[in-house]
C-alpha cells in the first residue's frame, strides 16, 4: 500500500510538473503572438489534445450577444453555423446535460454539432468567447483538470483580448491614415482650386482628384450653366445622360444608386444603372443643387462607403465654390470690358455731335444729347451749306454701345459726303440708305429725319425715314407732324424712293425734333412719358424761346424718370423762327 | 516655379518616366501631358520610376487612373517602381496595389514587361 501510495505521489509530482511546463509553454507561445488565428488554433489544439477530443470550436463575441465562429475542427462545414446568438453565459465549465439545455436555449446548438463540453473564455471578468470540445464520453472533470483548463482558458482569453485590441488598433490606425489622406486632399485641392481661374482646368483637377482618391475611372459631371444642366466632363461606356439631367436639382444628398427606392428615384435609378453609375453626388452652392458628380464602379469592385460619399460631397462643394468664384471673376472682367467699351462708344458719339451749332439768321436753335449709361446711337447734326441753306438732321441708330456708335459715325460721314452733291433731298436719302445698307450687318437700321432750311424763302424741305415725326407748332397752337418720307435706313437696298415733305415756316413757329428716348422714357413705375404729354408740353411752351423750350422738355423728362435708370439716349433739337422774312 | 520634374528615357524598349518632387493638384497636369504624349506616339509600355518622388496627392494618382485603361487596351501597362515607404503608403491606402503592378525596382518592372512577351 505504502509503495503504491509513494509511487502515485511521484506520479502526481511528475504530472504536476508536466502540467506546469505545458501551461508555461502555452502561455509563452500564445502571448508571443499577435495573430489571433494562431492563438485560436494553438488553444484549440491544446484542449483537444488534453482531452483526446475529435471536435473543437472557438467562438468570439462579435457584438453584443452575437458570437462568431473563429475556428472549428472536426465539425462538418455544413453543420457549423457561423453566427451564434448567446446570452446569460455561466462562468463555469459546462458538460452539456438536459438541465443546461433547458436553462440555456443556445446550448442545444452546440449539442447539435456534437460538442459536449463548453469552456467560457474570460478576460478581466468579461466573457470574450466560448470554446467547445468533445472529451469522449466524460461527464465531469477532476479538480486538477478544472484548474488546468481554467488556467489555459484564462491565458488564451487574455491573449485573444490583446490580439483583438491590436487588430482594432491597426484598423483604426488605417482609418486614421485614410482620413488624414482625405483631409490632405481636401486641403490641397481647395488651395489649388482657389488659385485656378479657368473653368476647364478646375474641372480637370476635380476629376483627377476623385479618380485618384476613389479609384474610379467612369464618371460624368454636370454643371448648371445659364439655368440648364450641361454635361461638362464624362467618361462612360454607354451614354444616355440627357434624360438623367432633369432629376439633378431634386437631389440634395449624395446617394448610392442602389439605395434609390422612391417612385421618381427608381426611374432615375434605371437610367443611371444603364450607364453604369453607382454613386451620385449633388454639387451644391448655398444649399442649391447646381451640379452632379456621377461615378461608376470602383476599379477594385468595392462598394462606395458613407465616408466616400461624405468625402466626395466635401470635395465637390469645394469645387463648386471655386467654380462660382471663377464665374464671378469672369463676370467682373466682362463688366470691366463692357465699361471700357462704353467709354469708347461715348467718346465716338461725343466726337460726332456738333460741338457748336452754327448760327442761323432769323432763327434760334438749341440742341441737346444726354447719353444713357449704355450709350445708345442717337445722332443730330446742323450743317451750314451756304449763308442761306442749313441742313438739320436727327437719327437713332439701332443697338447700343460701340457698334451703334460706329454705325452712327458712318451715317455722319455719308451725310457730310453726299450733301455737297446738290441732289434733291429724296435722292440723297436714297443714296444714304444704300450706303448704310452696304455698311451694316443684318438687323441694324437707322431711323432718320433730315431737312434743308432755306432762310430766305423760309421753306423747309424734309424727308422722314421712319423717325419719330418732328412737331411743328404754329403760334395759334395748331400742330403739324413732319411725317412724309419712307422706309427706315439700312433695311432694304435700293429701289425704294423717299417722298419729300415741304413746309413754309412763319414767325414764332416752333419746330421740335427728338428721339424715342424722350417720348419713351420710363418712370420708376414703368409709365411711358408718352407722345401726348410731349405734344401738350411743346404746345404749351410755344411762345418761349428755343433754349427755354429745350430746357423745359429736358426737365420734364428728367422729372418723369426720376429714380428710374435712363435706358436710352435723349436727343432734342429745337428750332424757332424769330422773324418771318418774305421772299 | 514648380518643384516637380518629369523626365523620360528609354530602357530596353520601355519608356521610363522619372518623377521628381511633388506630384499634386498643381503639378498633375504636367504628368498628364507626358502620358498623353507617350500614348500619342504609341508608346504603351511605361514604367514610372518614383525614386525621387517626395509627395503624391490624389490628383496625382488620378492621372494614373485616367490613362491606365488607354494603355492596357493597347496591351501595354503603366508599372510603378522604386517607391519610398511614404509614397507607397499613399498608394496602399487608396487601394492601388490591387490595380497596378508596383515593383521595388525599375529592372524588375522592365523584366515584367519582357516576361509578358
Amino acid at each position: 500500500m505504502a509503495a503504491v501510495k509513494e509511487k502515485s505521489k511521484n506520479q502526481i509530482k511528475t504530472e504536476n510538473a508536466f502540467e506546469l511546463t505545458s501551461l508555461f509553454e502555452f502561455s509563452s507561445v500564445v502571448n508571443a503572438s499577435l495573430d489571433l488565428k494562431f492563438i485560436f488554433n494553438h488553444f484549440l489544439l491544446t484542449m483537444m489534445g488534453k482531452f483526446l477530443s475529435l471536435k473543437g470550436i472557438v467562438i468570439l463575441e462579435n457584438r453584443s450577444n452575437i458570437f462568431k465562429t473563429e475556428i472549428a475542427k472536426g465539425i462538418q462545414n455544413d453543420s457549423s453555423k457561423t453566427e451564434w446568438k448567446i446570452s446569460k453565459i455561466p462562468k463555469r465549465i459546462i458538460f452539456i446535460d438536459k438541465e443546461d439545455k433547458r436553462r440555456y436555449h443556445w446550448i442545444k446548438d452546440f449539442h447539435t454539432i456534437g460538442i459536449t463540453m463548453l469552456i467560457p473564455l474570460i478576460a478581466r471578468d468579461r466573457i470574450v468567447g466560448i470554446a467547445g470540445i468533445t472529451p469522449g464520453n466524460r461527464t465531469k472533470l477532476t479538480d486538477k483538470e478544472t484548474l488546468y483548463i481554467k488556467s489555459i482558458a484564462n491565458i488564451a482569453a487574455v491573449a485573444i483580448e490583446k490580439g483583438l485590441f491590436i487588430q482594432e488598433l491597426s484598423v483604426v490606425n488605417r482609418q486614421l491614415d485614410r482620413k488624414i489622406q482625405e483631409l490632405n486632399t481636401l486641403f490641397e485641392v481647395g488651395k489649388e482650386f482657389n488659385s485656378v481661374l479657368e473653368k476647364n482646368r478646375l474641372i480637370k483637377l476635380l476629376i483627377f482628384s476623385v479618380m485618384g482618391q476613389i479609384g474610379v475611372n467612369r464618371y460624368f459631371l454636370c454643371l448648371e450653366e445659364d439655368d440648364t444642366m450641361n454635361v461638362v466632363a464624362e467618361k462612360l461606356d454607354r451614354k444616355n445622360h440627357a434624360d438623367v439631367c432633369e432629376y439633378i436639382p431634386s437631389l440634395t444628398k449624395p446617394m448610392l444608386v442602389s439605395a434609390m427606392t422612391g417612385k421618381t428615384e427608381s426611374k432615375w435609378r434605371g437610367l443611371l444603372e444603364d450607364i453604369g453609375i453607382e454613386a451620385v453626388i449633388p454639387l451644391q452652392l448655398q444649399q442649391q443643387t447646381k451640379g452632379l458628380l456621377a461615378l461608376g464602379e470602383k476599379l477594385n469592385k468595392d462598394i462606395y462607403t458613407q465616408k466616400d460619399l461624405e468625402f466626395l460631397s466635401s470635395l465637390g462643394n469645394l469645387a463648386m465654390i471655386s467654380l462660382d468664384n471663377v464665374r464671378l471673376f469672369n463676370d467682373a472682367i466682362e463688366k470691366q470690358k463692357m465699361e471700357d467699351e462704353l467709354i469708347i462708344a461715348r467718346e465716338i458719339q461725343k466726337g460726332l455731335l456738333p460741338a457748336i451749332l452754327p448760327t442761323i439768321p432769323s432763327f434760334e436753335i438749341a440742341a441737346v444729347n444726354i447719353s444713357s449709361k449704355q450709350v445708345g446711337g442717337d445722332y443730330y447734326d446742323v450743317i451750314k451749306l451756304s449763308s442761306k441753306h442749313f441742313v438739320i438732321a436727327i437719327g437713332d441708330v439701332s443697338g447700343k454701345g460701340t457698334p451703334a456708335s460706329l454705325l452712327m459715325a458712318s451715317l455722319q460721314a455719308t451725310i457730310r459726303a453726299l450733301v455737297p452733291l446738290g441732289l434733291s433731298l429724296s435722292e440723297l436719302t436714297k443714296r444714304v440708305n444704300d450706303l448704310i445698307y452696304e455698311n451694316t450687318s443684318n438687323g441694324r437700321f437707322i431711323t432718320f429725319f433730315w431737312g434743308i432750311l432755306d432762310t430766305e424763302s423760309m421753306i423747309f424741305k424734309y424727308v422722314n425715314a421712319g423717325h419719330n415725326p418732328p412737331m411743328l407748332v404754329h403760334v395759334d397752337g395748331s400742330l403739324e407732324l413732319l411725317d412724309k418720307g419712307g422706309m427706315i435706313l439700312g433695311i432694304i437696298n435700293s429701289g425704294i424712293s423717299y417722298a419729300e415733305g415741304e413746309v413754309t415756316l412763319k414767325k414764332d413757329d416752333l419746330l421740335v425734333l427728338y428721339t424715342d428716348g424722350v417720348n419713351e422714357s420710363m418712370s420708376s413705375e414703368n409709365i411711358e412719358f408718352g407722345d401726348e404729354r410731349l405734344c401738350s408740353l411743346v404746345t404749351q411752351h410755344r411762345t418761349d424761346d428755343a433754349k427755354t423750350v429745350l430746357n423745359n422738355l429736358v426737365e420734364s423728362v428728367k422729372l418723369h424718370s426720376i429714380n428710374a435708370a435712363q435706358s436710352d439716349d435723349i436727343t432734342i433739337v429745337v428750332l424757332k423762327t424769330k422773324s418771318a422774312k418774305l421772299a | 516655379m514648380s518643384n516637380f520634374k518629369v523626365g523620360i528615357r528609354e530602357n530596353q524598349n520601355v519608356q521610363v518616366v522619372d518623377l521628381k518632387g511633388y506630384l499634386d493638384a498643381h503639378t498633375a497636369p504636367e504628368l498628364e501631358k507626358i502620358f498623353q504624349a507617350l500614348i500619342d506616339k504609341k508608346n504603351f509600355n511605361i514604367v514610372v520610376n518614383c525614386r525621387d518622388l517626395n509627395y503624391i496627392s490624389s490628383a496625382g494618382l488620378g492621372v494614373f487612373m485616367a490613362y491606365i485603361e488607354d494603355v492596357r487596351k493597347n496591351s501595354g501597362d503603366i508599372k510603378l517602381s522604386n517607391m519610398s515607404a511614404k509614397i507607397y503608403n499613399v498608394f496602399d491606402l487608396l487601394g492601388f496595389p490591387l490595380l497596378y503592378d508596383i515593383t521595388s525596382d525599375e529592372a524588375e518592372a522592365i523584366q515584367n514587361f519582357c516576361s509578358k512577351k
